[in-house]
């Protein structure tokens, strides 16, 4: 599949100016902008980062720039998110889908393990999609814990926080300049571990209407705090109560106005 | 480190003492939380709660400075609880009699009286230890830092021994190293008694190796060149030289006229820093290489631009002896250049030979062939990927994860027999708390670099002391008012944290802040070995300062009745 | 048009983690973890995420400084060189190589360091070396 997928990148380097992917070196592999000429080799699909932030940025810097980006499904969601939001240009982004493996969706127990691309104009799914894997089982069975339990149970997580904001800045959706996190009116800066319940909390519902289930913020969380079994619970919740699936439809925009206020301070990006 | 970072996590005990780990070296706390997970005891010892201490298994605040007796307490529980490891010590040690007499008078209770340790939690905390099949004991400079450092050192290596907690995975003695090259400085002879790989520079053999590849002495004879600026060195000189603390002293002297610093910033970093400043002025020549005017280079008579971490190709070596590559992402900033470009540009203009070096990949060749520990790396290997921690002798050597597996370097591993000393200086009627000093999360050493990140400064913008509630009382602080804290040496003015995470009588005040330097205060009283200074240890004073915006209100309101 | 990571190890404590380093036509823009690497394994501590704020300040050091009349200023490379091999030479010509003394670097690289310590042993000539390790 890696083949047909760098055989996709050469084809629309033509058209484009570049398409961001995960590129491997000796050195590592992490994200980048490929371009004609470079060595189509070293395109990866392994490990993962939040690639809607790296075209996000990319847009917002190289305005006139047409680019691609080599995405997941879980890549695809943010993408929609982050557009919703006036981060990403739509119509200035190609999107060369891949499918996860069974296996990869197991892993993430991830529900949409393949990317839904209708409403990218241009795009390509590479891959057969393979059906959603079953859920963390671990959220139904913290859903038996008596609520008087719960609390003791997060304080015990969130007690072992090194307040190192990894899981908000690797989140593929969270972008604002002004965070909440490092307002002192929310949460009382220079504490550790931070304020408990504000600071986990209040990115907990940050996370209602963005959350697409990609887990970074998990792996890259230095303290093993389960912080996707609370995502997971707060977007059961939503879904069931509004109805609204982060990343599902690019046209239905997000029912908190906290998130319409997240889009007025950048709002450089027009569709 | 005897042992490697990842080992932490299968330990079945993990003993932590002068460390904030959690605070200081995160990423070590990461595999520590992971083994208390699994099912591992952790201890702390420490007179201030951190985030670690919350975590563990048990917190044991002990007066600063009485770690010898603690310790030596501990060893007392384990031998009379018949805990320490016969075999270990039958095969692998020597000296066992002499630990044994002089840990006999540190029973439990004995020791409470020094260190204000509950006599049945160090009881329990010996037990903890002692019973694990690998137990690994973790410190950093909370250890190090007093006038009984060697002694702290080697407390913790008999602890080690006695119960069999070395040469194995997850055991060991492993001191965090508190900055990204400290280990890499250390190995590769910034240190006065050695050359690169800790060979002694009074070692004739070794002597004459370097002064073969260095070029001092040739087949034929002495050395060939010299511009004629200074007299050729035409042999290495097998004295040991000064530290960093004898130097700044004997500048005060006038017997040090000239220092060259690169990338240190001693004065903030050095004890007493009011003393060292006069010192270095009185230098007829001062050469700092830095990134920034700091506190040392805005006394300097030449400063020099170096450029940054991101700005070069180099090595780092972390705390567990892992040697990896840092690579180049921007160009230097400015016209600053490399450290390594700087020195072989001064060379030349000195007229030495040596320097010729196009890249640090070249350098990393010729450190190799002179350094044995250092033997195996090349950056074709190191790039590759490879975990190699030293020693690694030679290009096929996989690394050394852990050290002293069937034997010490000295072969049998000698325990010695530690007396309890006092700290230089202890709190009284005119001094009556007790200082210690560190570091904080979200600040770094002298605050050089993290108090210019915009994200950092904004999350601990100021200098702070922290004081248990029963002595703000007593000095009378109520809220966050600012004091002033003062010892023999200097003082400086400050906000307050009151807080139950503190010992009473002892406050903490991190030294990142230049402008209320904890180094104004601190004791340069040394150990006598290592030449480190008493930083974790002074006696200060608290006294409440004016409180501009509350004397405004006053005069107005004075004013307007 | 040019977007890259560089990975490289944090400049800050002795934990020596790796990090990459997101470039954008030659400036740094932020900071990823490495998800390959034994230490770090993709995690981060605040300075970590933070390690390239300091490397863009306005306060870096552009160019040597000599003090003259009591004041530090800008000079070119050939001059403050010149100037420190001219007294490094004569101080230790007159009062003996062990009247200088050299401090390495806990933030420099193996290479520097090695570097800094043969320049002191070699041409200078004095084993007055250390560095901050004990600080």
């Amino acid at each position: 599949m890696i083949t047909e997928i760098r055989d996709k990148v050469a084809e629309q380097l033509e058209k484009l100016d570049g398409i961001v992917a995960l590129r491997s070196t000796e050195d590592g592999a992490a994200p980048y902008l490929f371009q004609q000429g470079d060595n189509l080799e070293e395109l990866v699909m392994n490990p993962r980062y939040p690639l809607s932030k790296t075209a996000s940025k990319l847009q917002k810097r190289f305005k006139d720039a047409k680019l691609g980006v080599v995405a997941r499904g879980c890549d695809v969601r943010a993408l929609v998110e982050m557009a919703k939001r006036n981060q990403i240009d739509p119509d200035r982004l190609v999107v060369i889908g891949v499918t996860c493996t069974s296996e990869e969706a197991e892993f993430c127990f991830c529900a949409e393990p393949a990317p839904n691309l209708d409403q990218w104009s241009g795009s390509t799914l590479i891959g057969e999609p393979v059906p959603g894997a079953p859920p963390n089982p671990i959220v139904a069975e913290y859903a038996q814990i008596p609520y008087a339990e719960r609390w003791a149970f997060w304080k015990a997580q969130f007690t072992k926080c090194h307040k190192c904001f990894g899981c908000r800045d690797i989140c593929p959706v969270c972008f604002c300049e002004a965070c909440a996190l490092e307002d002192p009116l929310w949460v009382e800066p220079g504490l550790l571990a931070p304020d408990f319940p504000m600071y986990h909390l209040i990115k907990a519902q940050h996370m209602t209407t963005r959350c697409v289930g990609c887990r970074q913020c998990e792996m890259a969380c230095p303290a093993d705090i389960p912080l996707t079994v609370l995502y997971d619970l707060v977007r059961q919740d939503v879904a069931e109560l509004i109805g609204y699936v982060p990343g599902a439809d690019i046209n239905e925009m997000p029912p908190f106005t906290l998130t319409l206020a997240d889009a007025a301070i950048e709002s450089d990006l027009v569709y | 480190m005897t042992n490697s970072i990842p080992e932490f996590e299968d330990a079945d005990c993990v003993l932590i003492t002068g460390s904030n780990t959690s605070e200081a070296h995160p990423l070590i706390s990461t595999r520590i939380m992971r083994a208390k997970a699994k099912g591992a005891k952790i201890v702390v010892v420490d007179p201030r709660t951190t985030q670690m201490s919350l975590l563990a298994n048990l917190h044991l605040k002990q007066q600063p400075g009485s770690d010898v007796a603690w310790i030596n307490g501990m060893m007392n529980v384990i031998i009379n609880e018949g805990l320490a490891d016969d075999v270990f010590i039958e095969k692998r040690t020597e000296g066992f009699d002499e630990l044994k007499a002089a840990v006999a008078e540190f029973t439990p209770e004995y020791v409470e009286e020094i260190s204000g340790i509950p006599a049945y939690d160090l009881v329990a905390a010996a037990k903890m230890y002692a019973e694990a099949d690998a137990a690994s004991i973790v410190y950093s400079m909370g250890i190090t830092q007093h006038i009984t450092g060697v002694d702290n050192v080697l407390s913790c290596a008999n602890l080690a021994m006695l119960t069999g907690n070395m040469g194995r995975p997850s055991t060991g003695v492993n001191p965090l190293r508190g900055q990204n090259n400290v280990q890499g400085a250390c190995d590769m002879g910034g240190l006065p008694n050695v050359y690169p790989g800790y060979q002694k520079v009074s070692d004739p053999d070794i002597q004459a190796k370097f002064e073969k590849a260095w070029g001092i002495r040739t087949e034929n004879g002495g050395r060939k060149t010299g511009s004629g600026l200074l007299s050729p060195v035409t042999g290495l000189s097998d004295k040991v030289g000064l530290t960093v603390t004898e130097m700044v002293e004997l500048a005060g002297s006038g017997e040090v006229k000239t220092l060259y610093i690169m990338g240190e910033n001693p004065l903030m970093a050095d004890a007493d820093i009011n003393h060292a400043k006069k010192c270095l002025k009185n230098l007829d020549f001062l050469v700092v290489q830095d990134i920034f005017l700091t506190e040392t280079a805005e006394i300097a008579d030449v400063v020099l631009p170096g450029a940054s971490f991101a700005e070069k190709d180099g090595t780092f070596t972390a705390t567990d002896r892992r040697v990896q590559l840092v690579n180049q992402a921007i160009e230097p900033v400015g016209e600053s250049k490399a450290d390594w470009e700087i020195i072989n540009m001064l060379a030349k203009e000195m007229g030495a030979s040596g320097f010729d070096f196009s890249s640090p990949e070249e350098i990393m060749a010729e450190i190799a062939a002179l350094t044995p520990i250092y033997g195996g790396y090349s950056y074709e290997r190191l790039k590759n990927g490879n975990v190699l921690q030293w020693p690694c002798p030679d290009a096929e050597h996989p690394g050394t994860p852990y050290l002293h597996k069937d034997k010490f370097s000295r072969g049998l591993g000698k325990f010695h027999g530690i007396e309890y000393k006092a700290p230089a200086e202890s709190a009284d009627d005119d001094y009556p708390l007790t200082l210690t000093t560190g570091r904080i999360m979200f600040h770094f050493h002298t605050g050089t670099m993290s108090r210019r990140a915009e994200k950092l400064n904004k999350e601990v913008p100021e200098a702070y002391v922290e004081i248990h509630p029963e002595d703000a009382i007593k000095v009378g602080i109520n809220g966050h008012k600012r004091v002033t804290v003062s010892s023999r040496r200097g003082e400086i003015e400050l906000a307050t944290r009151v807080t139950d995470r503190i010992k009473p009588g002892v406050v903490f005040i991190p030294f990142h802040f230049a402008e209320a330097a904890a180094n104004a205060l601190t004791n340069s009283a040394f150990d006598p070995v290592a030449k480190i200074p008493e930083y974790k240890v002074c006696a200060v004073k608290i006294q409440t300062t004016a409180d501009p915006v509350l004397e405004v209100c006053n005069e107005s309101y004075k004013s307007k009745n | 048009m040019d977007y890259k990571n560089i990975q490289t190890i944090c400049p800050y404590c002795g934990c020596g983690c790796a990090l990459n380093l997101e470039v954008i036509d030659g400036e740094i823009v932020g900071v990823l973890p490495a998800n390959d690497h034994p230490v770090s394994q993709g995690s981060l501590c605040i300075k970590g995420w933070n390690a390239h704020a300091f490397v863009g300040h306005e306060d870096r050091l552009k160019k040597p400084l000599i003090r003259k009349n009591g004041q530090l200023e800008e000079v070119s490379w050939n001059e403050a060189l010149k100037l420190v091999a001219k007294n490094l030479g004569s101080i230790q010509k007159k009062h003996g190589a062990d009247s200088i003394g050299v401090l390495t670097s806990a933030k420099c690289t193996n290479e520097e360091n090695y570097l800094l310590q043969k320049f002191a042993r070699a041409v200078i000539g004095t084993n007055n070396v250390d560095h901050c390790a004990r600080l």
